[in-house]
């Protein structure tokens, strides 16, 4: 993470500051009973908005500080209205972030907890002041946070049975549904209010045992920033994948790993601003923080743009034929010297140690010149995923449905580069019969056969099966350690039938249907998709939102990028552009907005007669799980958390969607 | 010094397994092909909730079995799981004799009983070996 671009700040503090005046001036209308009937909808807005831009710029304090100010204004927006004793914490609360916002705040955690606590049911509607209670006192007042020691074992006998109930569940589904019973009124709805129950104790027993990875990443760009300056480094940290759950108990004992491999990547492997420029590069360094969750796995990787290992290190790895085993050796370095960053060595060893107690594994990837990717692969103690389940030659694979971009029926085959092809929508996307690929006696395919389009790390693949059988939530079984050398798998799940369905990685599949690159990028290849190379114009961008800082940081990363940007201020503002002739191609909006939400937006685009194709992305605050679901339920085809500076995840999204 | 095996039969060959890795006896149930997997891989299998690999014994110790292994014997090491697909489960015994030390590869040893030669199964040593054949 790098100080933030001062022309965003100021553009910040300029927002922030009309913000703030507008909501002081409407808390003190609430005060004195003057205030408009969307009063407290206006105030959550404007906090919100805040809170949304500072995170963007960097200001932790100022996005801490709106954030308890928004749950308080979130509390009053839902009971619809705001009581007149939390009007005078939530003016002192403006004033403080005033202060931030210029420049000068001073620690808030006092005003924080003081929100916090008046938020806490009970304390809601009492007009008395707050006065600390001793903990002797009874009944304990609700804003104390009691918390309880139990053995992660008994977490694990709870989660193993929430599966456990999981399968029962389908297994009774497919039952009732063999027997004729599930159209009957009752049992729909027994079975509809067992769904419900049943993802409320898989969310409470999941809870207990998950954190996600943002809880621990907090600290990091501040640490990289200061051991980069420290070593006279430019470097940029990205963190992808926050959201992604992680075990409470490896959690704990990852921060420290991870600081280790970050302190690495920043003294051995980005170069000096010099060197990265003779070396053709940008002269600040990229490192990345990823975390995506693989089946029952959890991979988190360190990937940085530096040197990566030297040659002697390469012949090593050759020789002894895994890179991973030569440098994870207990005292192996790659350091020229001893640095004040990381000591003697690399202490690969040590993280490898640690990832094995948890466990999990580590992989290192590095090619001289070209950085290095440290993957640390930990074990989740309950994995529930969505799959699509398919059936080919007599098998049922099932793949994660965040990889699954659509299913089509099969129609006419193009050839792209002498392979297989389909068009869909203008886009040619390489063709393969999923039998083959897994390596299963290919079966010839039914008449139009379905065909289940995947993404995976940018690249597509068409795959032809003979039936789909529909999405279902599972349990990732791991196949066992024994069979940990297959690649194609994440593992296994149990249907309702009792059947096995195969958890495909659709990483392994998009590789293996991927020409080669030499091909690809023969520019002979007349079939070959045309790279954007100024023949057609630039995809334009929609960018919707209320934040002047959020919009035209958008603006210039996507620019940046490339793309052409269109901006409106809200939903309204959106459609006169999409309803008009100006060429938009995807459009990327935020949730909460005056005149018309993001939520809203999408649906109109949806039920619109000649623009309802049109990709939406939806941004949203961190965490935001409901705003999620509605955003997928009216038909958004992406969704994102706003992070600092988050361009990586913002660019991927788009060029996933447009194609590009 | 005597110890409890339980013996089973590939093809004309007889093998016995420690009792302590063995949990179960099961039938070969319904064996879903894992396509990609090696040779030896006969699939997974349901195995009350939990999803079981299965190998072909026969294979694995490149022997003639029959053309069907209808038993499955579920051996356990270090908290690895394997189904054995074997063509008969014969009993449980303590063997009596002394083993021989044997170098075969999967084995730990083989005695001689009733005349005929039975080869102890070294699960550890076969375990390693599977998952070298697995893919």
């Amino acid at each position: 993470m790098t100080a933030p671009d001062p022309e965003f700040l100021e553009i910040f503090r300029d927002e922030a500051g009309g913000r703030l005046d507008h909501v002081v001036d409407t808390l003190l209308a609430l005060e004195n009973g003057s205030a408009a009937a969307d009063a407290v909808d206006s105030l959550f807005r404007d906090v919100h908005t805040i809170k949304g831009a500072a995170g963007m710029v960097g200001l932790a304090d100022v996005s801490a500080l709106a954030h308890v100010m928004e749950d308080l204004l979130a509390d009053a927006r839902h009971r619809g209205a705001l009581a007149t004793e939390h009007i005078d914490p939530l003016l002192r609360a403006s004033d403080a972030l005033r202060r931030h916002v210029a420049g000068e705040g001073e620690p808030n955690a006092g005003l924080i907890a003081e929100l916090a606590a008046v938020q806490a049911p009970g304390n809601g509607t009492t007009a008395e002041p707050h006065q600390p209670v001793a903990p002797a006192a009874a009944p304990a007042p609700a804003a104390e946070s009691r918390s309880i020691r139990v053995p992660a074992e008994k977490i694990d006998t709870l989660l193993d049975l929430v599966g456990e109930t999981v399968l029962h569940r389908r297994r009774l589904e497919h039952e009732l549904g063999a027997n004729g019973h599930a159209g009957h009124g009752i049992v729909t709805d027994e079975l509809d209010r067992g769904e419900r129950l049943l993802d409320g104790l898989k969310g409470a027993a999941i809870g207990m045992r998950t954190l996600p990875l943002s809880s621990i990443v907090t600290p990091l760009p501040r640490a990289v920033r200061d051991l980069a300056t420290e070593t006279g480094k430019q470097v940029e940290l990205f963190v992808v994948g926050a959201e992604t759950e992680l075990d409470r108990a490896i959690l704990e004992g990852l921060s420290e790993p991870l600081v280790h491999l970050l302190r690495n990547a920043i003294g051995h492997g980005i170069e000096s601003p010099e060197e990265r420029e003779r070396a053709g590069k940008p002269a600040r360094g990229r490192l990345e923080l990823r975390a995506e969750q693989r089946g029952s796995i959890v991979e988190v990787t360190v990937a940085d743009d530096g040197r990566g290992i030297s040659e002697g290190t390469l012949a090593e790895a050759r020789r002894t034929g895994s890179l991973t085993a030569v440098l994870t050796q207990p005292g192996f370095s790659t350091a020229g010297g001893v640095s004040a960053i990381s000591g003697r060595g690399v202490g690969l060893d040590a993280v490898k140690e640690q990832a094995e107690a948890f466990g999990g594994s580590i992989e290192v990837r590095s090619e001289p010149g070209l950085g290095m990717d440290v993957i640390l692969r930990l074990p989740l103690a309950l994995a529930l995923i969505e799959v699509l389940l398919v059936e080919r030659a007599g098998n049922v694979y099932g793949f994660p449905l965040t990889s699954v971009e659509e299913a089509v029926s099969l129609g006419e085959t193009l050839s792209l580069g002498g392979r297989p092809a389909i068009d869909l929508r203008g886009r040619s996307i390489a063709l393969a019969d999923l039998a083959e690929l897994m390596g299963a006696a290919a079966a010839a395919q039914v008449p139009r056969a379905p065909v289940v389009v995947l993404t995976a790390s940018g690249q597509r693949v068409a795959l032809v099966c003979d039936a789909l059988l529909g999405k279902e939530e599972v349990v990732v079984k791991s196949l066992g350690p024994l069979l940990a050398a297959l690649p194609s798998y994440l593992g296994a799940a149990i249907l309702g039938d009792g059947r096995i369905a195969l958890l495909v990685d659709p990483a392994v599949l998009v590789r293996a249907a991927a020409p080669p690159r030499a091909a690809a990028a023969a520019p002979s290849n007349g079939n070959a998709p045309a790279p954007s190379n100024g023949h057609a114009p630039a995809p334009k961008v929609l960018v919707v939102e209320d934040s002047l800082t959020i919009r035209e940081l958008q603006r210039s990363i996507l620019e940046a990028a490339g793309y052409r940007v269109q901006t409106a201020r809200d939903g309204r503002d959106a459609l006169a552009y999409i309803g008009g002739d100006n060429g938009i191609d995807i459009v990327v909006t935020d949730v909460e907005m005056p005149e018309m939400t993001g939520i809203e937006l999408t649906e109109s685009i949806r039920a619109h007669a000649t623009c309802s194709a049109l990709p939406v992305v939806i941004v949203t605050s961190l965490g935001d799980d409901e705003h999620r679901q509605r955003g997928i339920d009216a038909g958004a085809d992406a969704y994102m958390v706003k992070q600092r500076f988050d361009q990586h995840d913002l660019l991927e999204t788009v060029e996933r969607l447009v194609g590009r | 010094m005597s110890s409890v095996h339980v013996r089973l039969r590939v093809g004309r060959e007889h093998y016995a397994v420690p009792i302590e890795n063995v949990l179960e006896v099961a039938e070969l149930g319904a064996l879903s092909p894992l396509p990609g997997a090696g040779g030896a891989v006969l699939g997974v299998r349901n195995l009350r909730g939990s999803v079981l690999p299965v190998f072909d014994l026969a294979r694995v110790l490149a022997i003639a079995g029959d053309a069907t292994a209808p038993r499955v014997v579920v051996a356990e090491h270090d908290g690895r799981l394997a189904g054995l697909a074997v063509d008969e489960v014969t009993d449980v015994v303590a063997l009596e004799a002394e083993a021989e030390q044997a170098e075969a590869g999967h084995l730990s040893g083989a005695i001689l009983e009733d005349g005929r030669l039975v080869g102890i199964i070294d699960v550890e040593r076969l375990f390693s070996s599977l998952a070298g054949q697995a893919a």
